[in-house]
C-alpha cells in the first residue's frame, strides 16, 4: 500500500512537471504585442522588454538565423534587431531557478517586481477558504437532498427535487451569480455586491461569503443530490437490503446501517472530484465578485501576460487536482475495506 | 369635349410619368463656393459630332455634372489662396468645363477633366526655396492645417472616419461638477473645482464617505508611471503628482487656464535673440521648502514617515530628471523622453546612451536641465533641442513625470520599488511614494481598493480640490461584464460610470447623464494603391517594406477610384451606428480633443478651417456624411469609370461579377460589434438594383489576426489589406504635428502610415496652394512644423550624401570618399570638422566607447575636403594601416562584409545664415580587414 501511495504521488508530480513544461513552452510561444506609436515608444518598449529578459538584441540584421526580428531605431542612425529569447533557453533557466533556488520569478506587469510566489501566497487563503466553505455547505445539503429524493422515489417531492437539480446543474456558477447579484445585492440590498475589503466589519465580511459560496456550491449540491439518489435507489432495490428487512430491521435501520453505507462507496470519492470542480469554477466567479484569490489571479496573469505568476498559479491548481485524485483513489480502500490498492493478485 | 380634355390630361400624365421615370435621379452636386458659371462666357465654336455615350450606369449629362462638380470642388479648395494666379485658374476652369461639355464618351470626359486639372496645376507656380511657417500665429497655422486636412480628406488618405470614442457618462447626484458643460481637453473639473456634499451610504468607513468613489477593473500594483506604458497607472499617479504647470478652469467656466503649480511664474525666454518669442532655453522660478513646499506620505514605517513634511530642495528637481534619464534605471518613460523628437531636451539622448552602467556626471553636464539660485530665488532652466514658444515650453515641461523627489528617498526605497510594492510585498506604494499633488496615497489593499486622502501640503490645497479623497474600488467584474460597473453605479456604490450599450436608450436622457468628447476617432483605413504604387511601396524592392512575389497583396482597383471610396463613405449611417454604441458620429480625421489654440482651449473641430476641410464629406448628407441615394449615385459614377478603364467586366444578373473587399479588424468580437453593421451599410448601398442592375455584387469580408495589433503590424503598415479598422492618437495640443501620420514618407510618419494611395510629396497629386504657390503635402507639413526646403513644390533634404565604401591601399592603409551635396547651394556652405573611426562592436561588447580615433589626428589618418562648386564637397579620407588593424574586432569578413564599423562625419553647415552642427554616420560599411 505504501509503495503504491508513493508511486501515485511520484506520478502526480511527474504529471505536474509535464503539464507545467507544456504550459510554459506553449505560453511562451504566444506572439508579442507591440505598442502603437513612433520611434520613442518603440525604443522604450524594446528597451523594457530587453531589460526584462524577454527579448534578445542584435545590432545588425541576421536573417540567416531565421528568427523573428523586430527592427527598432537605435543611436547613430543604426537599428537594433530584437528577437525572442529561445523558449527552451528560457525554460531551462526557469527550471534551474526553481530547482536550485526555489525562485519562481517576479511579476513583470501585474505587480511589478514582487515575487510571484509572494503574490500567490497572499491570495491563496481567500480561494482555499471559499472552496472549503463551499464544499462544507454543498456536501451535507447535496447528500440530504439526494437521500430525501431517493426515499421519496417517484413521488412529487422526488420529481420536484430532480427537476430543480437538472435545471441548476446546467447553470454554471458565473451565470448564476449574475441573477443572485441582481436579486439579493442590487434589488433587495441584503448582501454586498462585491467582495468586502479586509478592513470591513466582521458582519459585512460574513455576508460577503454568502453569494460566492452559494453560487459555487449550487452545482456540487445538484451533483451530490443526483448521484446520491441514484446510488441509494439502486442499493435500496438490492436483494441484501430486502433480506435485511425480512430479518426484522426497520426501514430506517436498513437504510442507515446498510443502504447508506454501501451507497457511500462511490459517492465519497466524488466529493473530492467536485472540490476540484469548485476550484475551476471559482476562477471566473472570483473575477466577477472581486475576490482577491488565486482563481482571479490566474485570469489576470493571462490578461497581463505576466507569465511567472501564471506558472505558479498553474502549479498550485495542478498539484491540488492531482493530489486530490490520489486521495480519491486511496479513499476507496478506507470506505470499502474489500478494495485493495496496488495489491498483488 | 370631355374626351378631348381626358385625352389631353392622359397625355400630360404620361409625359409626367415618363419624365419621372428617368433611370437615375437628378444629380445634386452643389457648388459650395458658388463658383461663377464660366460656361456662359465661353466663345462659340463649331463642334465635331459628339461620340455615342458608352456609360451603362449613368446618363452622360449626369456623369458630366459630377465631373464638373469635382472641378468646382477643386477650385473651391484653392481659390482663397490663389492670389495673382486666380485669373489663370479661372480661365483653366472655363476651358475645362467647356471641354467636358464637348466630350462624348466616358474616356473623353475623363480626358477633359485631366486636361483641366493639369491646366490648373500649370496656372499656379510651385514654391521653390527655404520656408518656415512655424512661427505664424495660431490662426494662420490653423488655416494651413485646414489646407492639409482638405488635401488628405479629398485624396482619401484620412480613411473613412466612423466615430469618436466619447459618449455618455453618468454622475451621482451627490457630486457637484465643476461645470455642467464638458470642456474639451479638460473635462467637468470634478476634483479640482467640484465638491461632494452628501455621504455615500454604501461606504462603510465613515472617513471615506465623502470621498469620490470610482472603479478600476484591475489593480495595476503600482503607480510608477515612470516605468509604465499604459494610461491606467498614469491616471492613478496623477492624483499624487504635481508638475511645473497645470490647468484650472477659467472664471467663465467654459475653458481652462495654464497656471504655475511647482513653478512660481510662467517661463521666461533666456536666448530669444531675434525677439520672435521662440527660443531654446527658458527659465522660471520654482517653489522649494523656502516657499513652503513639502512632501507628504501616509506611511507608518518610521524611515518613510521621516520624509513627511520634508521641505522640497532645489536639487530634487534636477534629480527627478537624472532618475528618469539614467538608462541603468530602465525606466520606460526615460527611454521615451530620451528618444522623443517633440520637445526634446538638449543632451538628454546622449546622456541616456551614456548611462547604461549608471549615472555619468560628465554626460549630465551637457543635458539641458539646470537649477540655480539667483537673488535668493530658486530657478529651473531647460534647454530644448529646438526653439519653443513660451506656451510649448510650458506644455513640454509640464509633465508630472518630472515631479521632484529626494535622492535619499530613492536610495532608501530603491529605484525598482519606487511608487510600487517591494519584492516581498511588505512595503506598498503608500510606503514607497512621496506626494506633492492634490492627494496622497492613504491605503492600498491589493485587488480590493486604492485610497487617496487630501494632501495638506499641496500648493492649492486651500482653494482647489474640495473633495477630501478618492476611493478607487478594484472591480474586476467590469472586465468580464460591460454592465457590471454600471449596475454598481445605479445601486449607488460608485460616483460615476459610462453607460453600456444595453442601457443607452434608458439612460441617455437621464438628468444624471452628461456628454463627453473623445480623444480618438476610429476609422476604416483604405489601401487605395494601384499595382504600380503597391510595387513601389511594398514590392520586392519596396521603399516601405520588401515583400516576396508570392505574398503580394491583390490590390482592388475599385478602392483606387476616389468616387468609389466616396460612395463607401456616403453609405455609412454614422449617426445610427454611433448612437447605438454610445459614441459620437464622426466624419472628421481629428477628434474634438485636438486644439488649434491649446493655450485658450479652442478645439480645432470648431474652426472654420476644419469646417471647410470636411465640406466635401458632408455636403448633401445628413450632416454626418451619410446619404444612401448619393452613395448609389457615386457607385454608378465609379462603376462607369472602372469599366471604361477595363478594371472590371460586368457579369450577368444571374451570375454577377463579385467585388470582394476585406475589412481587417482588431478583435474577433468586432465582427458582431462593428463589422456586420458596416458590411450591411456597404452592401445595401451597392447591391441595390438601381446601381447596376445586379451585374456587379459587393461582398464585404471579415478578417481578424491573432493579436489585436496584427491589423496594424501585419496588415496596414505592410500594405496587406483592403480596408483596416483602427485609430492612432497623437498629441492633442499639436494637431498640426500629428497629421504627420498621413504622409506616405516614412521618415515623416514615423512608420505609422495607415492609408495608402497618393504620394504625399507629389505636388501634382492634388493641388495644395498657399499664398499663391503650390506645395506637396510633405513640403507644407514640414514648413509649418519647422523648416522646409522646397524644390518645385516638393520637400527636399538640405544635404544629400554619397558614401563610397573604403578600399585597401597597397601600404595597408584604407581610403574612402564621401560626397556632400547641398540642395540650395546659394545659401549653404559646408565645413567638415572631423571624421571619427567607429567600432560599434566594441561599444556593444561593453567598452561603451565606439570611437577608435579621429582622422584630424595624424596618428589616425587624414582627410581632405575639396569644394567642387555648385554646393558639392568631396571628402577624401585615409585610415592609417595600424589603426585599420584595430578594426579587426568589428569589421566584416570576406564572406559577410557587413561589419560593425563606420565613420562619423562631423560638419558645420551655414544654412540661410544660420550655423548648425551636423553629423552623418555611415552604417554597416564594407570595411573588410583581410
Amino acid at each position: 500500500m505504501g509503495k503504491y501511495v508513493l508511486k501515485r504521488i511520484g506520478l502526480a508530480f511527474l504529471t505536474t512537471f509535464i503539464i507545467l513544461s507544456l504550459t510554459y513552452i506553449l505560453v511562451k510561444l504566444l506572439p508579442y504585442e507591440r505598442p502603437l506609436g513612433g520611434d520613442p515608444i518603440q525604443i522604450a518598449y524594446f528597451d523594457k522588454q530587453y531589460n526584462l529578459g524577454y527579448v534578445g538584441r542584435y545590432e545588425q540584421e541576421m536573417p540567416e538565423l531565421g528568427k523573428l526580428l523586430y527592427k527598432s531605431p537605435a543611436f547613430h542612425g543604426r537599428s537594433n534587431y530584437y528577437y525572442q529569447v529561445p523558449v527552451l533557453k528560457q525554460y531551462v533557466n526557469w527550471l534551474k531557478n526553481i530547482i536550485t533556488r526555489w525562485d519562481w520569478g517576479v511579476s513583470k506587469t501585474y505587480q511589478p517586481n514582487v515575487k510571484a510566489s509572494t503574490i500567490i501566497m497572499k491570495r491563496i487563503g481567500y480561494s482555499i477558504r471559499l472552496n472549503i466553505l463551499s464544499s462544507v455547505w454543498a456536501v451535507p445539503v447535496g447528500l440530504l437532498l439526494g437521500i430525501w429524493a431517493a426515499l421519496k422515489k417517484n413521488s412529487i417531492t422526488d420529481h420536484i427535487i430532480s427537476t430543480i437539480v437538472m435545471i441548476f446543474i446546467a447553470i454554471p456558477s458565473f451565470v448564476l451569480i449574475s441573477f443572485v447579484l441582481r436579486i439579493f445585492a442590487y434589488n433587495l440590498g441584503w448582501l454586498p455586491s462585491t467582495w468586502p475589503p479586509d478592513t470591513a466589519s466582521t458582519w459585512t465580511k460574513i455576508k460577503g461569503y454568502i453569494i460566492p459560496v452559494f453560487c459555487l456550491s449550487f452545482a456540487p449540491i445538484c451533483g451530490y443530490c443526483r448521484f446520491t439518489r441514484a446510488e441509494l435507489c439502486e442499493v435500496m432495490e438490492s436483494e441484501y437490503l430486502l433480506l435485511a428487512r425480512t430479518k426484522g430491521l426497520t426501514r430506517r435501520q436498513a437504510i442507515v446501517r446498510h443502504a447508506l453505507k454501501n451507497a457511500m462507496v462511490p459517492i465519497f470519492p466524488s466529493i473530492l472530484a467536485e472540490f476540484i470542480g469548485i476550484l475551476g469554477g471559482s476562477m471566473i466567479l472570483e473575477s466577477l465578485y472581486g475576490i482577491p484569490g488565486i482563481g482571479k489571479l490566474f485570469v489576470l496573469s493571462l490578461n497581463y501576460k505576466d507569465y511567472d505568476i501564471l506558472f505558479v498559479d498553474m502549479a498550485i491548481f495542478t498539484t491540488i487536482a492531482l493530489l486530490a485524485g490520489v486521495v480519491t483513489d486511496l479513499s476507496y480502500g478506507f470506505i470499502d475495506p474489500r478494495i485493495r490498492m496496488g495489491a498483488k493478485k | 369635349m370631355k374626351k378631348i380634355f381626358a385625352l389631353l390630361l392622359a397625355l400630360i400624365m404620361v409625359v409626367g410619368i415618363l419624365a419621372g421615370c428617368k433611370k437615375t435621379p437628378d444629380p445634386k452636386p452643389v457648388d459650395p463656393t458658388k463658383a461663377p458659371e464660366q460656361e456662359t462666357a465661353a466663345p462659340e465654336v463649331t463642334l465635331p459630332p459628339m461620340a455615342d455615350w458608352d456609360g451603362k450606369y449613368i446618363e452622360r449629362d449626369d456623369y458630366k455634372a459630377y465631373i464638373k462638380h469635382d472641378l468646382d470642388f477643386l477650385y473651391a479648395t484653392i481659390k482663397d489662396q490663389l492670389g495673382d494666379t486666380a485669373g489663370a485658374v479661372d480661365e483653366a476652369m472655363a476651358a475645362g468645363k467647356q471641354a467636358i461639355d464637348f466630350a462624348g464618351t466616358v474616356a473623353e470626359v475623363r480626358t477633359a477633366y485631366a486636361g483641366a486639372y493639369q491646366a490648373i496645376l500649370d496656372a499656379v507656380p510651385t514654391f521653390d526655396g527655404l520656408v518656415s511657417y512655424k512661427k505664424l500665429s495660431n490662426a494662420e497655422r490653423t488655416d494651413i492645417l485646414g489646407i492639409l486636412e482638405r488635401f488628405a480628406v479629398t485624396t482619401g488618405i484620412t480613411g473613412i472616419s466612423l466615430f469618436e470614442n466619447g459618449g455618455y457618462v453618468m454622475y451621482n447626484p451627490r457630486v457637484t461638477l465643476g461645470t455642467e458643460n464638458f470642456i474639451v481637453g479638460y473635462g467637468f473639473g470634478i476634483l479640482p473645482e467640484g465638491n461632494i456634499t452628501e455621504d455615500l451610504e454604501y461606504e462603510a468607513n465613515p472617513a471615506w464617505k465623502r470621498y469620490y468613489h470610482i472603479f478600476e477593473a484591475n489593480d495595476p500594483g503600482t503607480v510608477n508611471y515612470l516605468n509604465d506604458q499604459g494610461s491606467q497607472v498614469g491616471d492613478l499617479y496623477a492624483y499624487i503628482a504635481a508638475s511645473f504647470f497645470t490647468n484650472f478652469m477659467n472664471e467663465t467656466k467654459d475653458g481652462y487656464d495654464w497656471v504655475p503649480e511647482l513653478a512660481m511664474e510662467k517661463p521666461v525666454a533666456v536666448n530669444d535673440d531675434d525677439g520672435d518669442g521662440a527660443c531654446t532655453t527658458w527659465k522660471f522660478q520654482v517653489r522649494t521648502g523656502a516657499d513652503g513646499l513639502k512632501y507628504t506620505t501616509n506611511s507608518t514605517m518610521a524611515d518613510r514617515a521621516a520624509f513627511n513634511n520634508r521641505p522640497v530642495a532645489l536639487e530634487d528637481y534636477e534629480y527627478a530628471f537624472k532618475l528618469l534619464l539614467t538608462q541603468q534605471n530602465a525606466l520606460y518613460r526615460g527611454s521615451e523622453l530620451a528618444n522623443t523628437k517633440s520637445g526634446a531636451i538638449a543632451g538628454a539622448k546622449d546622456f541616456y546612451n551614456a548611462t547604461e552602467n549608471g549615472f555619468d556626471e560628465a554626460a549630465w553636464a551637457n543635458v539641458g536641465i539646470k537649477t540655480y539660485e539667483e537673488g535668493g530665488k530658486s530657478y529651473f532652466e531647460v534647454t530644448f533641442t529646438e526653439e519653443q514658444t513660451q506656451f510649448y515650453c510650458m506644455y513640454y515641461i509640464a509633465s508630472s513625470l518630472y515631479m521632484p523627489v529626494p535622492e535619499e528617498f530613492i536610495n532608501l526605497v530603491g529605484v525598482e520599488n519606487y511608487l510600487s510594492f517591494n519584492k516581498d510585498a511588505t512595503e506598498s506604494p503608500v510606503d514607497n511614494s512621496l506626494a506633492l499633488g492634490a492627494y496622497a496615497l492613504e491605503q492600498w489593499d491589493s485587488d480590493m481598493q486604492i485610497v487617496y486622502g487630501k494632501n495638506p501640503n499641496y500648493v492649492y490645497t486651500d482653494t482647489k480640490y474640495a473633495i477630501p479623497g478618492v476611493h478607487v474600488k478594484i472591480f474586476p467584474a467590469a472586465q468580464e461584464d460591460t454592465t457590471a460597473g454600471f449596475n454598481e453605479f445605479i445601486a449607488g456604490h460608485f460616483d460615476a460610470s459610462g453607460i453600456p450599450q444595453e442601457y443607452l436608450n434608458e439612460y441617455r436622457n437621464d438628468p444624471r447623464t452628461r456628454n463627453t468628447t473623445g480623444d480618438s476617432n476610429f476609422k476604416l483605413n483604405v489601401n487605395a494603391t494601384n499595382e504600380e504604387t503597391w510595387e513601389y511601396l511594398f514590392g520586392e524592392e519596396g521603399v516601405v517594406t520588401q515583400t516576396q512575389k508570392d505574398a503580394y497583396w491583390e490590390v482592388k482597383p475599385c478602392l483606387g477610384n476616389n468616387h468609389f471610396v466616396k460612395a463607401l463613405s456616403l453609405s455609412i449611417d454614422r449617426l445610427t451606428f454611433a448612437n447605438a454604441r454610445g459614441s459620437i458620429p464622426a466624419v472628421d480625421y481629428l477628434s474634438s480633443n485636438y486644439m488649434s489654440d491649446p493655450e485658450n482651449g479652442i478645439s480645432y473641430s470648431t474652426t472654420d478651417a476644419h469646417k471647410k476641410a470636411i465640406e466635401g464629406l458632408i455636403e448633401d448628407t445628413d450632416g454626418y456624411g451619410y446619404s444612401l441615394e448619393l452613395a448609389r449615385e457615386y457607385f454608378r459614377v465609379a462603376l462607369t469609370e472602372l469599366e471604361a478603364e477595363g478594371a472590371y467586366t460586368p457579369g450577368t444578373k444571374e451570375n454577377p461579377t463579385v467585388i470582394h473587399i476585406e475589412i481587417a479588424w482588431m478583435r474577433p468580437t468586432q465582427e458582431e460589434q462593428f463589422h456586420n453593421e458596416i458590411k450591411n451599410f456597404l452592401e445595401t448601398a451597392f447591391n441595390d438594383e438601381s446601381v447596376c442592375g445586379g451585374v456587379y455584387q459587393l461582398s464585404v469580408d471579415f478578417w481578424v489576426g491573432n493579436e489585436w495589433d496584427d491589423v496594424y503590424y501585419d496588415k496596414m503598415m505592410l500594405g496587406q489589406f483592403d480596408i483596416g479598422f483602427g485609430s492612432i492618437s497623437g498629441n492633442p495640443l499639436d494637431p498640426i504635428g500629428f497629421v504627420s501620420v498621413l504622409s506616405s514618407d516614412q521618415e515623416i510618419s514615423g512608420g505609422f502610415t495607415l492609408n495608402w494611395g497618393v504620394d504625399t510629396n507629389d505636388p501634382d497629386a492634388y493641388p495644395i496652394v498657399y499664398e499663391g504657390k503650390r506645395y506637396s503635402f510633405d513640403a507644407l507639413y514640414n514648413a509649418v512644423n519647422g523648416k522646409a526646403i522646397v524644390s518645385e513644390g516638393k520637400n527636399e533634404v538640405s544635404l544629400s550624401f554619397e558614401y563610397t565604401n573604403i578600399v585597401k591601399n597597397d601600404d595597408g592603409s584604407y581610403s574612402g570618399q564621401f560626397l556632400i551635396k547641398a540642395t540650395l547651394p546659394d545659401i549653404t556652405t559646408i565645413t567638415v570638422d572631423d571624421i571619427a573611426c567607429c567600432n560599434y562592436e566594441r561599444y556593444y561588447n561593453g567598452d561603451k566607447q565606439y570611437v577608435e580615433c579621429y582622422l584630424s589626428d595624424p596618428a589616425c589618418g587624414s582627410f581632405n575636403v575639396e569644394d567642387k562648386g555648385n554646393g558639392e564637397y568631396l571628402v577624401t579620407f585615409t585610415v592609417n594601416a595600424d589603426i585599420a588593424a584595430d578594426y579587426a574586432t568589428g569589421s566584416g569578413t570576406s564572406e559577410n562584409p557587413e561589419g560593425q564599423t563606420g565613420f562619423d562625419f562631423y560638419y558645420t553647415m551655414v544654412f540661410d545664415g544660420t550655423e548648425q552642427s551636423g553629423l552623418y554616420y555611415s552604417v554597416n560599411d564594407n570595411f573588410v580587414v583581410e
